[in-house]
């Protein structure tokens, strides 16, 4: 029964992204190689916010829909080793409106999820650390922290 | 079997008694102090009917089975909807969220209803207006409905039938967390109700719900267990805070309120718990569990840590927030106590060595292997034996004594005698093969050496009755008809049954009070046991040496 609503959902979200959505984001299904669309995995990319260390950058993200979606959240990954106090050393986000025990709910649409991790990134949550580096230096040595930062977003600038 | 339809009968009727029921924890406790007499006599019926193991027991817990769990819980939701005056399903939201306790819940709602509302997440109108007529996308699948084809909960947030049961549906199979299920809307308080439910599951997840909910009602409740015994459905309303935590099920098996293994006075369940995990057969699996998981400092539950951070959440409904190292709660920690990945707590506790003697424990039982089969050998056999003299026991209730009465021209209400000596065998291989476990934790040389000198008296006294009941009565049960001997065997066994009882009484004891006063009591303990092989009563010493004992007799001497 979930797997009907799965892809007919994403394919709304799809519809109503293409409508209207956030600027300087990207949300796509994949393409695979025959050219056939697989609405379960989409390539997105979040802007770093304006005015803070992540300007510039514009950072790639999976997000993994299961036969579940909605019912259960997709899972977001970052490229691996990506550097955030609450990014698992894999890539995973771990933020609240993602855990299925605890925030998630059904109706969080793919455009909330993308700005809930984009604000994340200015705003670390340093009650759930999910990666040592990340967390020892916001903690430990902001000044670190925020070179570590600035660096990251050059190394993701705007695909053209 | 009259006597055992007897306790069944007492027990209908005291879990039928609602009125006593709900008057609280007050009466388990007056009854302690105040109305010893009565309980005197009422103990003393109980006695020659068949209790297996609650010798002793004053009531102070109830068995309820599955209908009386259904009604106690009915009865609840009506008694809060009533004096709260909202609906049976409210009602139902609310005592989830309580626990089940409706006085705690009283106190919430009278003190701020608002609050209470706003948490358990009970609104009192909708927050978003449904229009009369026309179209509303659902917002889990963006498709368009009819506005009479949509349903919300109370908060008005539109979604179709097919997402809301697929909804329900994922959260109940995710386990009981279903019971505090929430709109689907993010950031919605709104509980979703026994009605939604009702109306929108399937019958199989509905089916389940209903488990859970009935299952809720036992296992969040503070007071309530269930009957740990294989295939038993029935469950334990329990009074804390009173005499003995032996509790006996109406399926006859006994255990212990506080860790819910077979009973095991007079040993402690910390004793228990470390013998029978060393026990297990699947050391190995143990071994791991205990390298690699942690209980729940809450709930108990084994928890095995498969990510990186120190903050574990256990699941649903429990969702207790706690740090690995420490196990404190999660929200005492943060920068002061060291941050996330070294607390501070730990390594200090560590430093004073807190955290050594579970490790030192562990290894020393290790080494000991030899001692541990000794004990393990005796500790099994007496609990194979107890269960040959349970199905013993059947054997006689239900065709031998009738048979023998026959045979010896005796009514079976005479007969008696012989029962009592089958429950003072059971309940005594009970206490017995606890108290190998004992022994094998029992450091203290002269401790142990009185331990083991009364230990030693109760086992031969109990091997002799066994014996007697066993072998000497096979004689009487193939006889042609009434032979001589049957009254002087009658005398015979319901001796050896009380003085084993005193035997057992005092081993008892003893180990109960930490063989404190290993002196004294070396010299008391002879004279009783002379005393009592003397005494031919029964049941009637029972009171006095209940009361008084060994902890009286070394002022007599």
């Amino acid at each position: 029964m979930a797997s009907g609503i799965a892809r007919g959902r994403l394919t709304e979200e799809r519809k109503s992204w293409r409508k209207n959505h956030p600027h300087g984001f990207v949300a796509k299904p994949e393409t695979t190689n025959d050219g056939t669309v697989n609405l379960m995995i989409w390539h997105c990319t979040i802007p770093g916010k304006a005015g803070t260390d992540w300007e510039g950058g514009f950072f790639p993200l999976t997000m993994h829909f299961s036969e579940d979606y909605p019912s259960k959240p997709p899972k977001c990954k970052f490229p691996q080793g990506f550097f955030h106090p609450n990014v698992y050393p894999s890539g995973t986000v771990c933020l609240s409106i993602l855990n299925e025990d605890y925030g998630w709910r059904p109706a969080i649409t793919v455009k909330q999820i993308l700005v809930g991790i984009q604000d994340l990134l200015d705003t670390p949550n340093p009650a759930d650390p999910a990666q040592t580096d990340g967390y020892h230096l916001f903690c430990q040595d902001p000044v670190e922290y925020k070179k570590r930062v600035k660096l990251q977003s050059k190394q993701y600038p705007p695909i053209v | 079997m009259d006597s055992e339809d007897d306790m069944l009968d007492a027990h209908d009727m005291e879990s039928g008694d609602d009125d006593f029921y709900s008057g609280g924890t007050d009466d388990y406790n007056d009854t302690d102090d105040d109305v010893e007499p009565d309980y005197g006599l009422i103990e003393e019926d109980a006695d020659n009917s068949a209790m297996i193991a609650s010798h002793r027991s004053q009531k102070n817990y109830l068995v309820l089975k599955e209908e009386d769990i259904c009604r106690h819980q009915k009865d609840d939701i009506g008694r809060v909807s009533m004096v709260l005056s909202i609906s049976e399903v409210e009602a139902s939201i609310l005592l989830l969220h309580y626990r089940w306790s409706v006085s705690k819940l009283h106190d919430e709602w009278f003190a701020d209803e608002e609050r209470v509302r706003r948490t358990v997440g009970i609104l009192e109108g909708p927050v978003v207006s449904t229009p009369d007529g026309g179209e509303l996308t659902c917002g889990i699948c963006f498709d368009s409905f009819r506005v009479e084809e949509i349903v919300s909960a109370s908060c008005g947030h539109p979604f179709c039938p097919t997402c809301w049961t697929g909804y329900i549906s994922t959260t109940i199979n995710d386990g009981p967390g279903c019971l505090l299920l929430k709109c689907p809307d993010p950031s919605c308080p709104a509980a979703v109700g026994r009605d939604m439910i009702e109306k929108l599951a399937s019958k199989e997840d509905k089916k389940k719900y209903y488990r859970y909910f009935l299952r809720s009602y036992i296992e969040d409740n503070r007071k309530m267990k269930w009957c740990p015994a294989p295939g038993c459905e029935h469950a334990i309303d329990f009074a804390a805070g009173t005499g003995s935590s032996d509790v006996s099920c109406l399926c006859s098996h006994s255990f212990c309120w506080n860790c819910t293994e077979e009973a095991h006075r007079p040993v402690d369940c910390d004793t228990v718990a470390q013998w029978i995990r060393k026990n297990s057969a699947e050391s190995e699996n143990m071994n791991w569990i205990l390298a690699n998981s942690k209980p729940c400092p809450k709930c108990k539950r084994p928890i095995e840590k498969n990510h990186g951070c120190m903050h574990m959440t256990c699941t649903p409904p429990c969702k207790y927030e706690f740090c690995w190292l420490c196990l404190n709660a999660w929200s005492d920690h943060g920068e002061r106590t060291g941050g996330f990945y070294a607390c501070n707590r730990y390594e200090a506790a560590k430093q004073e060595g807190l955290y050594d003697e579970a490790e030192k424990r562990r290894e020393m039982a290790k080494n000991s292997l030899e001692r541990y089969t000794h004990y393990y050998e005796r500790w099994a056999s007496n609990q194979v034996s107890r269960q040959k003299a349970i199905g013993e026991l059947q054997k006689m209730q239900t065709v031998k004594l009738k048979k023998l009465g026959d045979i010896q021209w005796t009514p079976e209400s005479q007969l008696k005698f012989i029962t009592e000596a089958w429950l003072q065998i059971i309940e005594c291989r009970r206490v017995l093969k606890w108290t190998y476990a004992y022994g094998y934790y029992l450091a203290d040389q002269a401790k142990r050496q009185f331990f083991e000198y009364l230990q030693g008296e109760a086992e031969s006294g109990l091997e002799r009755l066994h014996k007697c009941v066993e072998k000497e009565l096979e004689e009487f049960q193939h006889a042609e008809g009434p032979s001589e001997g049957f009254h002087q065997f009658r005398t015979k066994l319901t001796g050896f049954t009380s003085t084993t009882k005193t035997f057992f009484e005092n081993l008892v004891k003893a180990l109960e009070n930490g063989l404190a006063d290993v002196d004294s009591q070396a010299a008391s303990s002879k004279s009783t046991n002379s005393k009592a092989s003397k005494t031919k009563g029964g049941g009637k010493d029972k009171g006095s040496s209940k009361n008084g004992g060994s902890s009286r007799n070394p002022d007599d001497n």
